[in-house]
């Protein structure tokens, strides 16, 4: 019986040294914390101003906040918030990270580097730019927007709203994009919309870190074929139909031809008839719809070139061919006078449940 | 007559017996027994008759009287008190100082062979074991027809004697349970075994376990496919249920009856009773690990709920959830305990309590309930009373763990929890071993 005592005695002592020794008594319930989902960053003077749209978790008043502080970090600046709020600013639900358009082509590598190092914020919150000032931004979706708060989150959300003409990109591929010399990305443009409550009016190109140029939202679409994912993507042929992106299969070879990049590409499209105009075949369509892509292709190829920016991540073909040293000229000196043989593949797989003539 | 005289002296205390002076056939003796054990009169009517057929096989009236049972030696005080107090007759006849103890017609103390209630059988052999250590054993016998069916029959206790039958196939066996088993009965037949912490005492296994080493089945069913299975198995006197030897993690998760289903119920029936365990142990500590260390795991929209659901309740989650498990486990235990007719009461008013009135007073998020519910409903679809109370208690390690660590705490609580459940061996066998080498 003493034995038992004793052992009992000790396993107690263990348990009462567990509340001290854990070190996790600042743990705070997920009501007392704040979860924002988008933080808008624009830049005044050399102060960051900081934006957070926090969801607010009472049901009698969905409104959605929208609290603002400015800051000579980022951290600093939600310390502030989180120091006036009731809760703890988590920015562990992070899913949206807003850029003011002045700010991305001033170049935003600091912060996107900060994002990465930070434990709390999530790098897979995706990197949108605002085409307008923020402060107007969010003044206009606080009054279009009631009972949802997750609408930002969903615009880009693959299982909501998202569709091809949308570029969709990471915090973390902007970082990579920052370090690597074969890669660039490209981040949507937003604004506030007249009808809806979000506009996409394209997408920046961004080159370490800095906004170049921007493309539109056909050449989003394009950009999405290249990478095999431009599935539900619609397509205007010329005047005579729209189709419907059902299939996409890509396949890349690159060689180096007299220190000359070049590079094989073929793009298969499995399309499906939406709307036909006038009485066009099936064969018209096809091709017609195979030139313009191609045509769209030569177009953003070139932009490209002339920004030196690899939204496309050609470079990435030629990594086994060029040395390290090589490499890192592949923006200034190889993408330049890079040759990119194209081949559209289009099927139309199906022309809906009407039948048309001329296969 | 000294015997005589000391068995009088022996139950001076107990106005139980009888001493009565009575005729076989013409034969004068004096019955002696205990009132409350048998039939006197339905004994009395079977020993004449017996007396009257063996009546011309023996020369005298002693003669005739051996005839009708065990005669005990006039100074054998022992075994003339165990006779009596196992329900046995004593026919004493004093002409020749002789002392017959004689089978008597016992009165009906034991009920008849009823339903399981403990362990509900659907479309299964339905007969369960009583109190009657003879009946059981029969109940198994019928059940397993098999002549390497052995037993060995004990009687242990110093002041209480109890019977104890040790079941085994031969062919099966472990022999080196076998022999642990046998040799712990051999050496401590002195102590007394009323309940199974003192049999857990008496066969040197360990008292602390939150495992408990034998598996209990109230259904021959059950205790036979044990058997068959290389186990050892026990039955106690006026104890309802087959004790098994060893336990296994299996028995956890397999009914006998499952087997009486196509293959692929008893498969879905298993892998349920496997996602019960699952749910029962880690849906409390996920609950808390969620909610006060790792929300970011939750997809937002699930947070904004949780969070809302979780607005204006004052205690942080594990305090919040360890309040509504002492309710919940204290109507689990009021519930076994009620007698059946208030049982649906308390049902009743815990459901109201629980469900309805501690959610709208803001004391929980009625998230919790649901979770609580969830988690206790699993808790019984595990097969075993005994088992489910292990889990029970192991859910609590993981609950803390959860608190302080999150989903790390979560998973190191399943990591030790493992690791327990693989240390824990009876005689040897280990707890979690699964297949076993088959024999014979």
């Amino acid at each position: 019986m003493i034995k038992v005592m004793r052992r009992l005695c000790r396993i107690l002592l263990l348990l009462a040294a567990v509340p001290l020794l854990h070190g996790c008594w600042d743990n705070k319930d997920i009501n007392h914390r704040s979860l924002p989902l988008v933080m808008g960053i624009a830049k005044q003077q050399d102060k960051y101003r900081i934006y957070l749209q926090i969801p607010s978790s009472d049901p009698q008043n969905p409104q959605m906040k929208v609290v603002a502080e400015s800051g000579r970090t980022v951290t600093e600046a939600v310390d502030r918030i989180s120091m006036n709020m009731e809760s703890q600013v988590d920015l562990l639900h992070l899913k949206v990270i807003l850029v003011e358009k002045h700010f991305a082509q001033e170049g935003m590598a600091d912060i996107i580097e900060g994002f990465i190092r930070a434990r709390d914020i999530s790098p897979k919150a995706k990197l949108v730019i605002c085409n307008e000032s923020l402060e107007r931004f969010f003044e206009n979706m606080k009054t279009a927007i009631a009972g949802n708060q997750t609408i930002l989150c969903d615009f880009f959300d693959k299982n909501a709203g998202w569709n091809p003409s949308i570029a969709q990109t990471h915090i973390w591929e902007t970082f990579r994009s920052i370090h690597s010399y074969t890669r660039d990305v490209i981040a949507p443009i937003i604004q506030t919309g007249k009808d809806t409550i979000i506009e996409n009016v394209g997408s920046a190109i961004i080159k370490n870190g800095k906004m170049v140029d921007r493309i539109n939202p056909n050449e989003t679409l394009l950009y999405y074929a290249f990478k095999g994912a431009s599935t539900q993507g619609k397509i205007e042929v010329l005047d005579h139909a729209s189709v419907l992106i059902v299939n996409n299969t890509v396949s890349h070879h690159g060689k180096i031809v007299n220190s000359k990049p070049l590079l094989r590409s073929t793009i298969r499209l499995k399309v499906s008839v939406l709307e036909t105009r006038g009485d066009p075949t099936m064969a018209s369509i096809r091709q017609e719809l195979e030139e313009i892509e191609a045509k769209r292709f030569a177009k953003l190829f070139k932009k490209m070139q002339l920004k030196e920016a690899d939204i496309l991540g050609v470079g990435q073909y030629f990594r086994t061919d060029l040395s390290r040293s090589e490499l890192s000229h592949w923006r200034s000196v190889y993408l330049p006078k890079a040759e990119l043989q194209l081949t559209i593949k289009a099927i139309i797989q199906n022309n809906g449940n009407l039948k048309t003539t001329g296969m | 007559m000294p015997l005589l005289h000391e068995l009088k002296l022996r139950f001076a205390s107990d106005d139980d017996i009888f001493f009565q002076p009575d005729h076989i056939l013409h034969i004068p003796v004096v019955f002696i027994g205990l009132t409350s054990l048998l039939d006197l009169i339905q004994t009395k009517e079977r020993l004449t008759k017996d007396a009257f057929a063996k009546q011309g096989l023996a020369a005298d009236d002693a003669g005739l009287l051996r005839q009708l049972g065990e005669s005990i030696d006039t100074g054998d005080l022992r075994s003339a008190v165990t006779s009596l107090l196992s329900g046995k007759m004593i026919v004493f006849h004093k002409p020749s100082e002789t002392f017959i103890a004689v089978e008597a017609a016992s009165k009906p103390l034991t009920r008849s062979v009823e339903e399981p209630s403990d362990e509900s059988v659907i479309h299964g052999p339905r007969s369960a074991f009583n109190e009657d250590i003879d009946t059981n054993l029969g109940m198994v016998k019928r059940q397993l027809n098999s002549d390497k069916l052995a037993v060995k029959s004990y009687a242990v206790g110093a002041n209480s004697r109890t019977r104890i039958n040790l079941l085994y196939l031969e062919n099966q066996v472990e022999p080196a349970l076998l022999t642990a088993i046998i040799g712990r009965f051999e050496s401590n037949k002195e102590l007394d075994v009323c309940n199974l912490q003192q049999l857990s005492r008496m066969l040197g296994l360990p008292s602390w376990a939150a495992i408990s080493p034998y598996i209990r089945t109230e259904l021959p069913q059950d205790t036979v496919h044990y058997l068959m299975r290389g186990k050892a198995v026990l039955l106690l006197d006026r104890f309802p249920c087959a004790l098994v030897l060893p336990n296994d993690l299996w028995s956890m998760l397999a009914v006998q009856n499952d087997l009486n289903y196509p293959r692929l119920f008893t498969l879905s029936f298993r892998l349920l009773r496997l996602a019960g365990v699952l749910c029962h142990i880690l849906a409390p500590g996920l609950y808390v690990a969620v909610v006060s260390v790792n929300p970011e795991i939750l997809r937002i929209e699930m947070a904004l709920t949780v969070a809302q659901s979780r607005l204006g309740v004052p205690y942080p989650a594990l305090v919040e959830t360890l309040i509504l498990l002492f309710v919940l486990e204290m109507v689990m235990e009021a519930s076994v305990r009620l007698p059946k007719s208030i049982g649906p009461t308390i049902t009743m008013v815990g459901g109201i309590i629980l469900g309805q009135a501690v959610v709208s007073a803001k004391l929980v998020s009625n998230l919790l309930i649901i979770i609580l519910a969830a988690a206790t409903i699993a808790n019984f679809t595990i097969s075993g009373f005994v088992n489910s109370i292990s889990i029970r208690l192991f859910k609590y390690v993981i609950l803390l763990l959860a608190a302080f660590y999150g989903i790390l705490g979560l998973l190191s609580g399943m990591v030790l929890v493992c690791a327990y459940v693989s240390s824990v061996t009876t005689f040897g066998i280990p707890y979690a071993q699964l297949a076993r080498k088959s024999r014979g």
